[in-house]
């Protein structure tokens, strides 16, 4: 189920409800398990079960990496936890791209190759809680962890539904420890946690499915050919329907762990205000860069084997992180266009490295992340390469054809949301929403919280599931 | 110490979780090793307090909205339409509730009174219509994936049952197919809060509200119907739908939906392709024959238009080509409203959808049209006697002339101010 659902808030009171129940910690732990499969088979029942092999095969990998001596035993634990993760991930979200690029392929060289029609349905998720357990085993594996001592407590950190779907992508250090206490939130945790949840789903179904969806689809989905005025609008909407749609859903869910008296790492950290690509990677899905550096791009070589292997390790990342998003060239794309911006980014700074910039040139160049991490989007959002080179021509007022799209009042909606949270971020670029709301007079903060939920309230929202869920 | 640190080779980092600027580490800064559990801090002030105070605030604001939404003419017990409500409605044709099903456009969803139909009939028909949809592939899709053996009764404007897709009704075919627990839940919800919340209504949502500031405010950019309509139907549990009271009684909203089809924009009517024609004569013939394969039957319904607008459709592709050619090639029966002495008589306030108490009539005469030529439909002994245009109550002064107007051609000079491409 989505958390912007009616569904959710029947569910969630009643979670609060069974947690706050005087329980011995391992019912309410159990309760929360059961809860969590809920929360997943309410979307489609089946695939709880793929949910079972992931969680059941890491935990016997994960034991058998203690127990096993012998450095190839190791290793085939290690990667029998691999490939059977990243198999049912490239068979459900894979499977129909590669055998598309087979038929192509093979179409090249004269083969009339007709794959068999299949019509696998994407598990909701299944790229993250594929990642989470993998970090499980490769930590474990990497001697970073111990295993979990219960399977409870694993299963649990898998399951645990305000991440289960869309992340944060947590590592089992971060949350099974806390699985081992009992845990229940205090006043000020559940009120403060509620703030949170009101904010994120602000966020969601008020900015970003209300407000800036209908300019990116009027644009990207549309036949009409973009000017430069309609392909910015457009761009800047889904710039900010991605940033809302995305750390909405994070700051609900960490919101949501914070009212049943668990902590989950922040995933964005004002990331429109980014001075930089390194930058604004350690901004943006941080527990997704996080990740992605730690086992694939320290494990290509990093920096430690000179420089062409380390822009080989920056661009292949990058590219599978952009694959990682969706069975689309286009993400790739995206991803390829990242890596090439950490790339340069990284020759730059070496070639100036004793240069020190004025805060005029700081300024400019988080102008000028700001615009190429938003023509970069372009092939984010654009669903084929061909509309996707439309809506960047049109970027650079190159469309002759070019007819006006959007109405006036979807240009100036998109101008004063994104306007606002570019301010926003560059206001909080140093700071944390929790100092500044400490320093905020009580009453305006009821005052905001309560027009925010009344916001939510009247825009309704129609259950749009959140954009990363399709990743 | 945890399990998940027990382990004394572990590398957890053990960094300060605050730095300077008081910004938390957080992943993208302990690169290479395990990440200890977050700290999450509160700011430091009375929470609960806060929380009541805003809650408070929030419910008095959403009461007053309701206030004003109940002002407005919205009313508690109107659901919105949507897949769900859709898919809910064809399931019961799947468990063989009913052996009368409507499919069309919006048309036929305003027109139509299905307490009416059960009055003549003792029937009460499934809903299956949907406003700005194309009724061929609801048709089709009866045909091919169900074992309905009844009536279909397919209502239709002028040229939808040509188009391309299902229109705006697409999205009720996937959510028939796959409707996952928890959509339905949230649907079930929906309408349980809508039966005590006027202000739940999809047209007077936040985000669309704003679009009616906008008055095409942009060169060359037209605000799309869609986004234009203020509310057009009120909608009970099995989607019986009924034209919005205030559309008949007041004028400025009325002409402001008038103005929404796009009357007076200088707009032609889009062409209608041969290919698509013939494509649409081919689909029905194979749906019809499936659905009578098995002992049903397909019967098509024309119902009625403002005259200004029929000038309009006639523009667009001449009733030989469309309706006529239509049920020739499908070998159906049908009944078009300009044939028949009463529903020629009736004026669609908003040029495209009739009013309740004209739906109603309407009703009345195609009910009665069906049962004396075929035998699926049959009045009932001691049904209620017929209604006549008169039954539709006095119609607001300005639409007196149109009324008029149904008695002899339609004028050139409307003609000339019916220029919509929009689909009704």
């Amino acid at each position: 189920m989505v958390f912007n659902s009616l569904t959710f808030v029947v569910f969630f009171a009643c979670v609060l409800a069974l947690h706050s129940l005087p329980l011995p910690w391992t019912v309410r732990k159990v309760n929360l398990l059961v809860a969590s499969y809920l929360f997943y088979a309410a979307w489609n029942p089946p695939f709880v079960i793929l949910l079972w092999v992931s969680t059941v095969v890491d935990w016997w990998a994960a034991k058998k990496l203690v127990s096993v001596q012998g450095r190839n035993a190791r290793r085939a634990w290690m990667l029998l936890s691999v490939v059977a993760n990243l198999g049912m991930l490239a068979y459900f979200k894979y499977g129909t791209f590669l055998l598309d690029n087979f038929r192509v392929l093979a179409a090249t060289i004269g083969l009339d190759y007709q794959p068999p029609a299949f019509d696998i349905v994407l598990p909701v998720g299944i790229s993250f809680y594929t990642f989470a357990t993998m970090s499980y085993t490769l930590d474990v594996y990497l001697r970073r962890a111990a295993p979990a001592r219960n399977f409870l407590d694993y299963a649990l950190f898998v399951t645990f539904f305000p991440h289960l779907v869309a992340g944060p992508i947590l590592r089992p250090t971060e949350l099974v420890p806390q699985f081992e206490t009992p845990r229940r939130a205090k006043a000020n945790q559940l009120c403060f946690g509620f703030a949170l949840m009101t904010i994120g789903l602000f966020q969601k179904v008020v900015l970003a499915d209300g407000f800036l969806a209908p300019p990116v689809e009027k644009v990207f989905d549309g036949v009409k050919v973009p000017g430069m005025l309609d392909a910015w609008a457009a761009t800047l909407a889904f710039g900010g329907q991605i940033f809302c749609d995305f750390a909405g859903y994070s700051t609900t869910a960490i919101g949501a762990a914070m009212c049943l008296g668990f902590a989950m790492p922040d995933n964005f950290r004002f990331p429109y205000a980014a001075i930089g690509f390194s930058d604004f990677w350690r901004r943006w899905h941080i527990t997704l860069s996080a990740w992605l550096r730690d086992y694939l791009y320290i494990p290509l070589g990093g920096n430690r084997h000179g420089p062409a292997r380390t822009y080989f390790a920056l661009l292949a990342t990058m590219l599978l992180g952009g694959l990682w998003h969706g069975a689309s060239w286009t993400f790739v794309a995206w991803g390829g266009l990242h890596g090439t911006y950490l790339s340069a980014e990284r020759f730059l700074r070496g070639r100036f490295a004793h240069w020190r910039p004025s805060a005029a040139h700081v300024f400019a160049f988080g102008v000028l992340t700001f615009a190429l991490v938003h023509v970069a989007w372009v092939f984010f959002r654009a669903k084929t390469f061909m509309r996707a080179w439309q809506v960047l021509r049109g970027l650079f007022a190159a469309n002759t054809d070019a007819v006006p799209i959007l109405p006036a009042i979807e240009i100036a909606t998109t101008a004063l949301i994104v306007g606002g949270v570019v301010a926003a971020h560059a206001f909080m670029r140093n700071r944390t929403l929790e100092s500044v709301l400490a320093t905020v007079p009580p009453p305006l903060l009821a005052g905001g919280w309560a027009m925010l939920a009344f916001a939510i309230v009247i825009e309704q929202g129609s259950g749009n599931a959140f954009i990363y869920f399709q990743f | 110490m945890s399990s998940a640190e027990s382990d004394p080779r572990e590398r957890i980092d053990d960094r300060a979780t605050v730095r300077p600027g008081f910004v938390r580490l957080t992943a993208s800064d302990r690169p290479g090793v395990a990440q200890p559990v977050p700290e999450r801090d509160i700011p430091q002030q009375p929470w609960p307090r806060i929380f009541a105070g805003a809650m408070l605030l929030m419910l008095l604001a959403v009461g007053a909205w309701e206030w004003r939404m109940r002002a407005v003419g919205l009313e508690a017990g109107d659901i919105d339409d949507g897949p769900s409500a859709w898919a809910e409605q064809r399931r019961r044709v799947d468990a063989g509730e009913s052996k009368v099903v409507f499919v069309g456009d919006s048309r036929m969803l305003f027109d139509s009174d299905l307490d009416r139909y059960e009055a003549l009939t003792g029937v009460r028909p499934i809903q299956l219509a949907i406003a700005g949809s194309n009724a061929r592939p609801f048709l089709t899709e009866i045909a091919d994936h169900s074992r309905f053996d009844g009536l279909v009764i397919v209502g239709i404007a002028h040229t939808s049952f040509l188009g391309a897709d299902a229109g705006l009704g697409k999205g009720a075919l996937e959510r028939y197919r796959f409707e996952s627990p928890s959509v339905h839940a949230s649907f079930l919800l929906h309408r349980t809060l809508s039966r005590a919340f006027a202000f739940l209504d999809d047209r007077f949502r936040l985000s669309h509200l704003v679009h009616f500031l906008d008055n095409d405010w942009r060169a060359g950019v037209r605000i799309s119907t869609a986004e234009r309509l203020w509310k057009l139907g009120v909608m009970r549990d099995d989607r019986q739908t009924w034209l919005w009271p205030r559309i008949e009684t007041d004028v400025r909203l009325r002409d402001h939906q008038r103005e929404a089809w796009g009357i007076g924009a200088g707009r032609r009517p889009p062409p209608i392709k041969q290919a698509a024609i013939e494509l649409a004569q081919r689909e029905l013939r194979d749906a019809v024959a499936t659905i009578r394969a098995r002992g049903g039957d397909v019967v098509f319904l024309r119902p009625p238009s403002d005259p200004r607008f029929r000038v309009f459709e006639e523009a667009q592709l001449p009733r030989a080509q469309a309706w006529d050619a239509l049920l020739a090639a499908g070998g159906v029966m049908g009944l078009h409203s300009d044939d028949d002495p009463v529903t020629r008589e009736l004026v669609p306030p908003e040029y495209s959808h009739l009013s309740r108490a004209c739906a109603t009539v309407y009703t009345d005469a195609y009910v009665r049209a069906l049962a004396a030529r075929t035998a699926r439909v049959v009045l009932r002994a001691g049904a209620p006697p017929p209604l006549t245009p008169r039954d539709c109550g006095m119609p607001p002064a300005d639409l007196a002339s149109s009324v008029q107007d149904r008695s002899s051609p339609a004028p050139a000079e409307a003609g000339a101010a019916i220029t919509s491409g929009t689909r009704p």
